[in-house]
């Protein structure tokens, strides 16, 4: 009989779950890629389940559901949208003057077209976007990833389940309709302030003409602009609520899990935007059409 | 004829991790029956009821609600199917930004037309429940974390009530109460013990509430869920470690 055994490993149990059975075995190079990639495969799976689950709750039945969902999705959008109104006002007129300043500058003499072929290019296309989902994200990811990592801490998600009430649906969704919906509106709002800012200084400062600024943003604008601009705004605002929504909900029970939580979320909605923004820029404006400048 | 057990558990294990919570439990409750579930402090009552409750997946094994499997992320199709759930929870689990009332009117609003239930027929039916559980009408539009820990509770109550549940999890249903209170809490759930609609779950260390509630508890120990022909012993050596 051997008795090659390791003295410090305790015998295995017949009974299906002896603890003294648990044994982590010492992984190699390999191994660790292994779990690693298992890991952050799981990881994905469970981020894509979290928008799938709230996206095909939308044709759940229920109309008190509904109403419900509806009263908090109007809550959201009170808070992430309309209260960020002020916020966006400042940075959209500070972008503005700044890209007054820096244009005269680099071209002494610009004049009201070229400003407004580079408002177009700078701030519609990109700044306008990922400036107002970085502004949500700061203001209401960080939010909602706490807001739902403390439900969790306090069962409250778990209170929801027992009550037959589905957490992406009632949870996930209204927030996610709701940072969809500011982001776009927010964007719109953005450009507005910060063509109206750029146009006043360039006018007090370069004696710029409006009328020539309108005829440089014309010219420079394109019919997909209307479409990416859509898409840009739905895509970041869809990142922002799911990431965060997801951090939020995959705390586990420790109060000290939440704002590591909701800093994680806010980091990866960052990266994520970023990343969605220059990957559209780059397979619009490269492949599909080139802006006439 | 055979009836289907209302709640059913096949080889049902947790773990947090690689701690092993649940270890193998079975068990067949039929419909009106009540399970009352006894052990140390930290050794998985709760969890064995978010199990049973399926609010929370088992590891492994099965677990049956009137023969429906519960999927956490889905649960209102329970309700489609008839199992109605209440549930009190230990250390709280009221919605912290609605107030006591709002939280007794949520499942209701939520499965409003499933129910047959409009708008003054929820709020009537709220009130009325807050008031059977003596919260005092002061108490109904304040948030849950400007009420003390008993009224908590009895929201908390009032709550797993309010839908008529056939189903009924009670965790430490008595803890923070003063004895006028658990008096109340104790004739109720006498009554509710008494229901063959309701199927009663119930987890705590009061020998007052077990004494009250008349059935021979079982205790969880080190995972396993003890009982009539299963005891420490009977599971070996390792069970004990």
């Amino acid at each position: 009989m051997s008795t090659s055994q390791d003295p410090l490993r305790p015998p295995r149990s017949t009974l299906p779950y002896d603890p003294r059975a648990e044994y982590r075995r010492k992984l190699g190079v390999l191994g660790s890629l292994g779990r690693s990639a298992i890991g952050t495969a799981r990881s994905a799976v469970e981020l894509f389940g979290t928008l799938g689950l709230a996206v095909a709750s939308l044709g759940s039945p229920g109309a008190g559901a509904r109403r419900l969902v509806r009263a908090i999705t109007f809550s959201q959008i009170l808070f992430t949208g309309v209260q960020a109104v002020g916020l966006v006002s400042a940075i959209g007129l500070l972008i503005g003057a700044t890209l007054v300043i820096q244009t005269s500058l680099i071209v002494p003499a610009a004049d009201g077209e070229l400003l407004g072929k580079i408002l177009v290019a700078v701030v519609l296309r990109e700044l306008s976007p990922l400036v107002t989902a970085i502004i949500v994200a700061g203001r209401s990811g960080t939010a909602i990833a706490t807001e739902l990592g403390n439900m969790k801490v306090h069962q409250e998600v778990l209170a929801l389940i027992a009550l037959g009430v589905d957490p992406p649906r009632f949870v996930v969704l209204p927030r996610l309709i709701a940072t969809v919906l500011s982001v776009v509106a927010l964007m719109v709002y953005f450009s507005v302030v910060s063509v109206v800012a750029t146009a006043t200084i360039a006018n007090v400062v370069l004696g710029a003409s409006p009328l020539d600024l309108r005829a440089g943003i014309s010219r420079a604008l394109l019919p997909f602009d209307l479409v990416l601009f859509v898409a840009k705004g739905a895509g970041l605002g869809t990142i922002v609520g799911w990431v965060a929504c997801h951090y939020g909900l995959s705390v586990k029970s420790s109060p000290t899990e939440v704002p590591q939580k909701a800093s994680a979320a806010v980091v990866r909605i960052l990266l994520g935007c970023v990343a969605y923004d220059t990957g559209l820029t780059a397979l619009f404006y490269w492949l599909v059409a080139r802006p006439p400048y | 004829m055979t009836t289907l057990p209302a709640l059913e558990l096949e080889h049902a294990s947790h773990r947090y991790g690689d701690l092993w919570v649940l270890r193998d439990v079975s068990l067949s409750l039929p419909a009106g029956e009540t399970l009352v579930v006894t052990g140390e402090n930290g050794v998985g009552k709760s969890t064995l009821l978010y199990v049973c409750a399926g609010l929370i997946p088992a590891t492994s094994g099965r677990v049956r609600l009137l023969g429906h499997v519960p999927n956490p992320n889905r649960p209102s199709e329970l309700v489609h199917h008839g199992v109605r759930r209440g549930f009190v929870f230990s250390g709280g689990g009221l919605l912290s930004n609605t107030s006591a009332l709002g939280n007794v009117t949520l499942p209701l609003r939520y499965h409003a037309d499933l129910f047959g239930l409009d708008e003054a027929a929820i709020e009537a039916r709220a009130r009325e429940l807050l008031g059977e559980l003596r919260v005092s009408q002061a108490d109904f539009h304040a948030l849950p974390a400007h009420l003390s820990a008993g009224v908590r509770r009895r929201v908390s109550l009032a709550r797993a009530l309010a839908v008529s549940p056939n189903f009924l999890f009670l965790d430490d249903p008595d803890a923070d109460l003063d004895a006028a209170t658990k008096r109340l809490v104790y004739d109720l759930l006498e009554r509710l013990r008494n229901d063959p609609g309701v199927t009663l779950i119930v987890a705590t260390t009061s020998s007052e509430l077990i004494e009250r509630l008349g059935v021979p508890p079982r205790e969880l120990a080190h995972g396993y869920l003890l009982g009539p022909g299963r005891s420490l012993s009977t599971l070996g050596p390792a069970a004990q470690c």
